[in-house]
């Protein structure tokens, strides 16, 4: 009896162009929580997929308790007790949040009428423990990004399983759901259960993780070590070969020059009543909130994709009525970045230069309206460079790359676009830290040329690193403004007082 | 801490690091394409009824076949482009036969030159598919809906406006087209087609229009969020489709030396079947967002082929189309199975 749940022995696994996987050796021990971290494409995901029948390994072997593992199917990997929580998200957009929950055991039995009544109950437990403020009987398509997330999670614990994967879980969770989800794994760790942590976010792994293994352009950097004794550092040198750089970027104050973007008392039908907020030229401007807070709705309304009922509002001093994201790029040039890089972002089918260009084709077009592909290849790939986007050409389909690599290329079309105002969501969800770095420069390159930037962030530290100041949003209102020094204790302090400041005035 | 200091090695450059992998030549890609399956099957074909019936390679035979593919590809092409926007249009014969009547119209009634009464034809060809993408785009409805319904509106319109009439009178500079040689063998219609094909490949390799209509057609909601006006696109898809049917319903005109209000049959429903089997032949995803012109163009002339072969060996005209409807099934499988190759192979 080897004192292993799960052990992975040298498994193998190419993609066309791509190793993705070389000898890599993983073993779980019970009632731990394991991290498996590296950069963006060195393998993580692809090595969960194995290990959960989604992909088959080309060599190596797979043992649970000691006998030979090999699923042929995710439905062989459940029924083994390996559940996950896959990176991209694996709902059905139509059905309602209960029977997304329970789809492995509702589809177990085709014929068995389904108890409604019941189905919402049992559901009602899990959207309780992970706090999820939802009816589960409503459609998930008409969930925010972060509740969709916490939805497969419950999607995953309701299978009960001894080997529960959990690719990036936290990407798109603001610190209050993940806390949440931490208490429930460090439950599920102690009745027992082998846990696999993926997270580029190392004080969440530095939390909750016990052992690690990293994995560096598909191979093993370090395999199932304890994790006590390594500090943030060797972590990091064990990623990237190198440790990280932090930039200590001084202070920047833009408040005296132009304004560039201004919103006058707008109402939106998503939902906010009056909001004003004034963008000057070359800044960068935080949004920060909790998640369902209103910051993706309004980067909606000023850009013409969600309907403005009221107020002004207006570019480089004049009014303006936006209609639609067309508007706001060729008239007004106003971009966004989505937050959904997967239904919003991206063209999942088309390749990396297609995605990467398609804001600047009509930029490079000629006469008679044509563009060549080369053209636009010397437009994006200084920025698709300076990211590291990692492919193995530029006409790879997007869809085959890693989801770090596909949210680079996703930010990357916008800061190729060249426009003046830039509303950035949630940029470096997924984005492992040595890259998030570089989309931090380039963010302030852009600012620095007189880019005026909005950025909506969950991420504390990117939001005090990047931001020169911040507003608060909380139930689609502003509740305050933070001039930000740089100082992060005392700036994420006052931003989580004006949050808790307009809880404790809407309680009473 | 031993075992760190020596992982910490400086980055293994990620090209270099592994053994190289298998990466196709664009030479070997055509290979594994669709593409070359069905020049593949079409010289299959052409050696099978060569052999059969040596009437088949006739000079008479291959003219006749090159002048049926020809109105079978502009077909192809006209629903190919409402296909990779994700649509369909059912009124592809509809459009095509109205804008084929009005062109017969402007050259016997109001007495034009064939020119320009082909130019008003196809202006009527664009306006009636424009129509089409309006509604489709306005109310937010399946292009199939939209187009079934506005198929029989325009048929039964043009059928009370010519009365059921055909026009007979039309320029015989015109007809003479129809019935043109060139060096024997080519129509100066298959000529037309191949010239449209690579004006269509192009549109949609090297135009923006052409670009923004498949990322549209294969991403919606992405590609408004990227600033693309993708109820404009739908319009412009269907417009384009509009023309394309009624070049295919001229050429009939000029074969015929007629504007016939039946010439594709109640409502047009005699295009239908080329309409589809070109393009899903040719490897264009039903869902939208790819386009294959040569592998429409390739998919036409190999259903024209199979119709002119088992009508020279005698097979009942009702068989053909039990054939035709086989070829569609056995080509759907047959891609399969390339595609399931390509995987389990690592060639994709
Ligand atoms: N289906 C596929 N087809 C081709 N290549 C693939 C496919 N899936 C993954 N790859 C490649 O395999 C490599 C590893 O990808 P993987 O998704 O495992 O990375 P990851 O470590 O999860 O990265 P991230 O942090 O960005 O999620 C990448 O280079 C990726 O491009
Ligand atoms: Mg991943």
């Amino acid at each position: 009896m080897s004192q292993f749940t799960f052990q992975a022995h040298a498994v193998t696994k190419t993609f066309p162009g791509v190793v993705a996987l070389d000898k890599v050796n993983l073993s779980l021990t019970p009632g731990s929580v394991h991290a498996l971290l590296g950069e963006n494409g060195a393998g993580k995901s692809t090595l969960i997929k194995i290990m959960t029948g989604v992909h088959r390994h080309d060599a190596g072997h797979m043992e649970i308790d000691g006998t030979l593992f090999a699923p042929q199917s995710t439905r062989e990997a459940i029924a083994a007790g390996v559940g996950v929580v896959h990176q991209e998200r694996n709902v059905i957009p139509r059905f309602s949040v209960a029977e997304n929950i329970f789809l492995e055991t509702l589809s177990a039995d085709p014929w068995k009428p389904i108890n409604y009544p019941k189905l919402y109950r049992d559901a009602e437990h899990w959207l309780d423990l992970l706090e999820i403020d939802a009816d589960p009987s409503t459609k998930v398509e008409d969930l925010p990004v972060a509740k969709i997330q916490l939805v497969e999670i419950a999607k995953a614990l309701a299978l009960k399983s001894r080997i529960l994967m959990l690719d990036e879980p936290t990407a798109s969770l603001t610190q209050h759901e993940t806390e949440r989800l931490f208490s429930i794994v460090k439950r599920l760790r102690d009745d027992g259960v082998s846990l696999v942590f993926v997270s580029h976010k190392l004080e969440e792994v530095q939390e909750i993780c016990d052992q690690v293994t990293v994995l560096r352009d598909g191979r093993n950097a370090c395999e199932s070590q304890p994790l006590e004794g390594l500090g943030r550092q060797d972590i990091v040198r064990l990623m990237i070969g190198r440790t990280e750089q932090i930039p200590t970027w001084s202070q920047r104050d833009c408040r005296d020059r132009d304004v560039a973007l201004e919103l006058r008392g707008v109402a939106t039908q998503a939902g906010h009543t009056d909001v004003s907020l004034s963008l000057h030229k070359g800044e960068v401007l935080g949004l920060y909130g909790l998640v369902g807070s209103g910051r993706t709705e309004l980067a909606k309304a000023i850009i013409g994709a969600d309907k403005v009922t009221g107020g002004e509002i207006l570019v480089e001093g004049t009014p303006r009525n936006i209609t639609s994201v067309a508007d706001a790029l060729h008239q007004n040039r106003i971009g966004y970045v989505s937050e959904d890089r997967k239904s919003e972002g991206l063209i999942l089918m088309h390749s990396v230069l297609d995605n990467a260009g398609i804001t600047v084709w009509r930029r490079l077009q000629n006469a008679i309206g044509a563009f060549t592909d080369r053209s636009v290849e010397k437009a994006v790939s200084p920025v698709v460079k300076k990211l590291e986007v990692r492919t193995p050409s530029l006409h790879q389909t997007i869809g085959n790359l890693s989801g770090g690599n596909q949210q680079k290329v996703s930010v990357a079309k916008w800061l190729a676009a060249n426009v003046s105002i830039l509303i950035i969501d949630e940029p470096t969800v997924g984005v492992d830290i040595k890259t998030k770095a570089y989309v931090h420069e380039l963010i302030r390159d852009l600012a620095d040329a007189g880019t005026s930037v909005l950025l909506i962030t969950s991420d504390m530290p990117e939001m005090v690193t990047v931001a020169d100041r911040i507003l608060v949003m909380d139930e689609f209102q502003i509740r305050g403004e933070v001039i930000n020094d740089r100082d992060y204790d005392r700036v994420s302090h006052e931003i989580m007082q004006h949050i808790h400041g307009s809880s404790e005035v809407a309680a009473e | 801490m031993a075992d760190i200091e020596q992982n910490s090695a400086p980055v293994r450059n990620p090209v270099t690091a592994h053994p190289p992998v298998r990466q196709m030549t664009a030479v070997q890609r055509f290979f594994l394409s669709n593409e070359f399956g069905l020049i593949v099957l079409i010289v299959l074909f052409t050696i099978i009824f060569a052999s059969i019936s040596p009437m088949f390679l006739s000079n008479f035979s291959l003219y006749a076949m090159g002048r049926t593919a020809a109105v079978n590809i502009m077909i192809g092409f006209s629903m190919m482009v409402v296909i990779v926007t994700g649509g369909l249009n059912l009124g592809v014969g509809a459009i095509g036969v109205c804008g084929a009547m009005f062109g017969g119209w402007l050259m016997q009634a109001a007495g034009l030159h064939w020119l320009p009464a082909c130019f008003g034809a196809l202006i009527v060809g664009a306006l009636l598919g424009a129509t089409n993408g309006v509604m489709i785009v306005k109310s937010g409805l399946h292009s199939f809906i939209i187009t079934l319904a506005t198929m029989s509106v325009m048929f039964g319109a043009m059928i009370f406006l010519t009365q059921a009439e055909s026009f007979r009178e039309i320029s015989p500079a015109f007809s003479t087209l129809g019935r043109m040689k060139i060096l024997a063998v080519l129509s100066p219609m298959l000529l037309t087609a191949i010239v449209i094909g690579v004006l269509l490949w192009l549109a949609f390799k090297f135009t923006t229009v052409g670009r923004e209509i498949l990322a549209a057609g294969a991403n919606a909601r992405a590609a408004e969020l990227s600033g693309i006006r993708v109820g404009r696109m739908i319009t412009y898809a269907h417009a384009l489709s509009g023309v394309l049917a009624v070049v295919a319903g001229l050429m009939l005109v000029s074969r015929t030396g007629a504007a016939i209000p039946s010439m594709a049959g109640q409502l047009g429903q005699d295009w239908l079947l080329p309409a589809f089997l070109g393009p899903v032949l040719g490897g264009n995803l039903l869902t939208g967002g790819r386009i294959s012109v040569l592998g429409t163009f390739l998919g036409a002339f190999l259903v024209t082929m199979l119709t002119t072969g088992l009508l020279l060996m005698q097979v009942g005209a009702f068989w053909v189309q039990t054939y035709l409807g086989l070829l569609l099934l056995i080509a759907v499988l047959l891609d399969l199975a390339r595609r399931s190759y390509l995987a389990r192979n690592k060639l994709v």
